[in-house]
């Protein structure tokens, strides 16, 4: 198997086309490295400037006298033959470097004669000196605790959430896409750092299967992402993930469905989309979780990171505003392995000793409307009672915070009753405090402890039954070893 | 140019028979005189369609007929079907006329394997018969099936509940499991196959059979 830890945990990165200019991806990419606090050597490569950001620069690959590991190409394309000769010549004297993202494009994804030229100078050279190559059309690699970032990407995160650590790692065949997941988990009430992060681009020599093994054997990874177009070798592809898929979880975005999207696929990164009856049917087979929107890839690898899987297929929905619990309903109904348990005598009898006198418990069965007066103890005490009953395997808590309810206490009384919780007890939750900017507070105060929340319960409702549909499938696969 | 070769209606029942796929009883009629013979074998009514690899839409050339009630009407039958296939395609190769067991069915269903160029072989399960094209109801999965593969196949058709049991009637769900399974054992010991079609798998009280099936090598 490649090892590809010289893209994440590169004693040295060089930045070949880094700039002063903070308009150009050059000068982002020194700057993330910087703000991110990469501790090994930063060598900007730019034959105009003496220093980039602060760090000296040199003129060539060739001229830097420390040892590199890592090269980051992000020069325009028809320059690549002059870098590749340079190349050649550090390696015939130096033979350090050991891997090289590609973040350029004008490569091979155009199809065009010169494009596939580029494409096989800078193919060709790296192979001929045993180096790895991502890309190139790729934004290249983030680790979130080696501190690497050699993608072009700000993604507005403040500096403090860099501490943040989560076990998801992402690959993406798209570079916009995976910059767009990278801003789009920094939007969430509280940001999320991806662990690892691999944009794939034209997969010249680093594939999908390279990056999937190596996840699978990285200890820091509980959880892999996936957005993809297509692979040539859909058996290699499913057979790894299915292998993969028994250990940790796999959460897959995959386009090119119909014919117009396949189309778009091979000009984007000229990738054979396969026929997605015959992927979707994959999937399924080998256990692999398929989300049909990039909110659900996020929502969902995120509660897997987070959660414990569900022991069963028993949910109850604690609502505190009908009309959202009722729209859960209706969607927790859409799946016919999803069953919603009726309560215990003892837990009915807790909850009507601690609910406000006008909540409906267990009508119908395995829904509870806690009504618009519950105060905040009462929801977290709530909470707790249904969770300690054995019949239940996961909650969906739908609140739509009124005005008399605090932000911060809601949030901290759900939380402390979460956490006081014997371990046996402490089920999957999927919170759904609503709506909007309003409730940003609450909701960071249950992320920060590692729980979930969620904009709306249909959000909440398809985490679930991703989770419970793999709990589903690992609890068959080990029943028929 | 791909060099295919399809087996006709006698060859693929007996291949996917030979797996364990069940096939309604089906012998060939070399010649009219045998008709006799074949009654003591197969009691009426018969099913007698003409036996050609170049005639795939056999009911359109007009060489389908049923029930057949006797050795008389037999006797027509088999002399029509062969005028007819003759003035429907002439340079077509006949290899003779079948004669099948009548089989009643509840529902029509479609067993299959095909070939992904990504994937390599697949079974299908659905609708079957002349449902096939307008609903286009089917499970797919890669081979090999294990048992909880087939199971799944058979639970995801929006008509699953059917094999559980629908207005008395009780269907041999296990028998379609292993009839899925049994076809994905075939594509696995023969990567040269690259379509088999058993369509219609008639499914009836107690027990389903195969009406039709071509295999495409």
């Amino acid at each position: 198997m490649a090892n590809l830890d010289c893209f994440f945990s590169p004693k040295s990165i060089a930045v070949v086309g880094a700039s002063n200019n903070p308009r150009k991806p050059g000068c982002i990419i020194v700057g993330n490295l910087l703000q991110k606090g990469f501790p090994g050597e930063i060598y900007p490569v730019n034959p105009k400037e003496a220093a980039v950001l602060g760090k000296a620069a040199f003129p060539t690959l060739s001229e830097i006298p420390g040892e590199v590991e890592l090269v980051v190409l992000i020069t325009p394309a028809a320059m690549i033959y002059g870098v590749m000769a340079d190349l050649a010549l550090r390696m015939e004297r130096r033979g350090d470097i050991k891997a090289l993202v590609c973040a350029a494009a004008d490569y091979g994804e155009t199809k065009t004669a010169e494009g596939v030229r580029r494409q096989s100078c800078l193919l060709e050279t790296a192979s001929k000196f045993g180096i790895r190559v991502l890309g190139p059309n790729c934004i290249g690699v983030i680790d979130n605790r080696t501190r690497v970032d050699t993608t072009f990407v700000d993604a507005g995160i403040p500096a403090d959430a860099y501490n943040t650590q989560s076990g998801i790692s992402v690959i993406s065949q798209s570079g916009s896409v995976a910059t767009s997941i990278i801003m789009m988990g920094a939007a969430r009430p509280e940001p999320v750092q991806f662990n690892k992060f691999a944009s794939l681009g034209n997969m010249t020599d680093v594939d999908f299967i390279d990056l999937l093994e190596h996840y699978e054997q990285d200890k820091t990874t509980s959880v892999i992402g996936v957005y993809m177009e297509g692979y040539p070798d859909g058996r290699r592809l499913i057979e790894t993930m299915g292998r993969i898929a028994r250990k940790k979880p796999i959460v897959v975005l995959k386009v090119g469905r119909g014919q117009k999207g396949a189309k778009a696929a091979s000009s984007h990164t000229g990738s054979l989309a396969g026929s997605d009856a015959t992927y979707d049917a994959a999937f399924r087979q080998y256990g692999v979780i398929r989300t049909d929107t990039f909110g659900e890839l996020i929502d969902t690898m995120i509660s897997l990171d987070r959660l414990a899987l569900p022991r069963g297929g028993n949910l109850y929905i604690l609502s505190q505003a009908g009309g959202f619990g009722i729209y859960c309903a209706d969607n927790v109904e859409k799946y016919p392995f999803i069953r919603m348990p009726k309560l215990a005598r003892a837990t009915a009898d807790t909850l009507a000793g601690l609910l406000p006198p006008m909540a409906v418990v267990d009508e119908p069965e395995g829904y509870a409307d806690i009504t618009a007066s519950a105060s905040e103890e009462q929801h977290a005490q709530s909470l707790a009672a249904i969770l300690r009953d054995d019949g239940v395997d996961c909650v969906i808590l739908i609140t739509i915070t009124p005005s008399f309810i605090s932000q911060k206490k809601l949030g901290e009384s759900l939380r402390d009753a979460y956490l006081a919780l014997p371990e046996e007890y402490r089920k999957p939750v999927y919170f759904c405090i609503m709506a909007g900017e309003y409730v940003r507070e609450s909701r960071r105060i249950l992320e920060q402890a590692g729980l979930c929340t969620y904009d709306t319960p249909l959000e909440a409702v398809r985490s679930a039954r991703d989770m419970m549909r793999y709990a589903g499938y690992l609890a068959a696969k080990e029943e028929s070893l | 140019m791909k060099l295919t070769k399809t087996l006709d209606e006698l060859d693929s029942k007996r291949l996917v028979a030979s797996y364990g796929v069940p096939v309604a009883v089906t012998t060939m009629l070399a010649d009219p005189d045998e008709i006799s013979a074949v009654a003591r074998q197969i009691p009426f009514p018969w099913v007698m369609k003409i036996l050609s690899e170049d005639i795939l839409h056999k009911t359109d050339a007009g060489c389908v007929r049923l029930p057949v009630p006797d050795v008389g009407s037999a006797r027509a039958a088999a002399g029509e079907i062969l005028a007819n296939a003759r003035a429907y395609k002439p340079d077509a190769r006949i290899r003779g006329v079948l004669v099948q067991e009548m089989v009643d069915a509840d529902i029509e269903l479609i067993l299959g394997v095909n070939k992904d160029p990504q994937f390599g072989h697949t079974v299908v399960f659905g609708l079957g018969g002349i449902y096939v094209e307008m609903f286009k109801m089917v499970s797919l999965r890669l081979v090999p099936l294990t048992r909880y593969d087939a199971i799944q196949m058979i639970d995801e058709l929006p008509i699953a509940k059917i094999f559980d049991g629908m207005r008395g009637r009780h269907f041999d769900k296990e028998q379609l499991v292993d009839a899925l399974l049994a076809l994905s054992r075939l594509a696995e010991e023969h990567p040269e196959i690259s379509e088999i079609d058993v369509n219609p798998f008639l499914l009836r009280e107690g027990g389903g059979k195969a009406v039709d099936a071509v295999v495409v090598v």
